[in-house]
């Protein structure tokens, strides 16, 4: 028994799901769903449909180069039966996915961080651009002349003062 | 135009052209017609994966096992695009020595009658 990828969305295709193609080549398809299935059958190129993790490691926006992943690929070695091997291979299977799972996770969250960032400069700006929303444009300017004019006649009268 | 173009996808019946898929030097060398269906060993005339029908091949007549067909079956069933078939003698020997195409796995309850046939397929799906 074996949890296949379907050719579309590379979700896990349990036993008793899905559906399967064979090619004329020889080249066998599974589908996870009718969704994927019907969208196969529209010819519609996987790496160009969104909600596919093909669309979604090919655009960059999911982790694609990692240890993590070398656990998956497929061996064509049998090996001969060993207990011992059989149990640290189903406990390293979870630590493994856990792993996997974070460095995932870690990964993404880094790419949205850029967005926090440009959302704030952006608030920013806005705020500047629509300043007169919050503050009336001309408010202090009176006050703050009138305390110019006495700053400045302070200043002569010292002027006048050490001359 | 806004109709679907794809093509009929039925199982095979009486006068349904069929592909020979394992390497029988009758099934393989080149003819100006395809393999026909003439009939099908059933109580309906209908022809699905693992029964036994007569092809007219070359001029000549020939049983052959049902491997695959463009009709959608049961769900846990591989559907083929094309109509694959392999011929077979009449007490149920393959008369060819390999079969390539992926043969569907539900096929080993035939293990009594067709085993020889299961045994010379290379890969099941």
């Amino acid at each position: 028994m074996r949890i296949e990828k379907c050719y579309f969305c590379s979700g896990p295709v349990y036993p008793g799901h899905g559906m399967m193609f064979v090619r004329n080549d020889c080249k066998v398809f599974r589908f996870c769903k009718s969704k994927c299935h019907k969208n196969f059958k529209k010819k519609r190129n996987p790496r160009k449909v969104r909600w596919t993790k093909a669309f979604r490691k090919s655009a960059g926006k999911e982790l694609t180069v990692d240890n993590s992943f070398e656990f998956e690929k497929r061996r064509n070695e049998p090996f001969k039966y060993q207990r011992e091997l059989w149990n640290k291979t189903v406990e390293s299977i979870k630590r493994v996915e856990e792993i996997k799972r974070k460095r995932q996770a870690r990964f993404i969250m880094n790419r949205l961080k850029k967005g926090k960032q440009l959302e704030k400069e952006e608030a920013i700006s806005e705020v500047k651009k629509n300043i007169h929303l919050i503050r009336a444009p001309h408010a202090g300017k009176a006050k703050m002349m009138e305390d110019k004019m006495v700053q400045k006649l302070q200043e002569d009268v010292e002027m006048g003062d050490d001359q | 135009f806004p109709f679907s173009h794809s093509a009929a996808c039925a199982a095979i019946q009486k006068m349904s052209r069929v592909r020979v898929v394992d390497n029988s030097p009758l099934g393989n060398t080149p003819h100006h017609r395809p393999a026909k269906c003439i009939h099908v060993y059933n109580k309906t005339g209908v022809g699905k994966v693992g029964d036994k029908i007569l092809l007219a091949i070359k001029g000549q007549k020939k049983k052959a096992l049902i491997i695959g067909h463009k009709m959608p079956g049961p769900r846990m069933m591989p559907r083929f695009d094309s109509n694959n078939v392999v011929l077979i003698e009449d007490n149920g020997n393959p008369t060819g020595t390999r079969i390539k195409m992926p043969v569907p796995s539900s096929l080993r309850r035939l293990e009594g009658e067709y085993s020889k046939v299961l045994a010379i397929a290379q890969k099941f799906v």
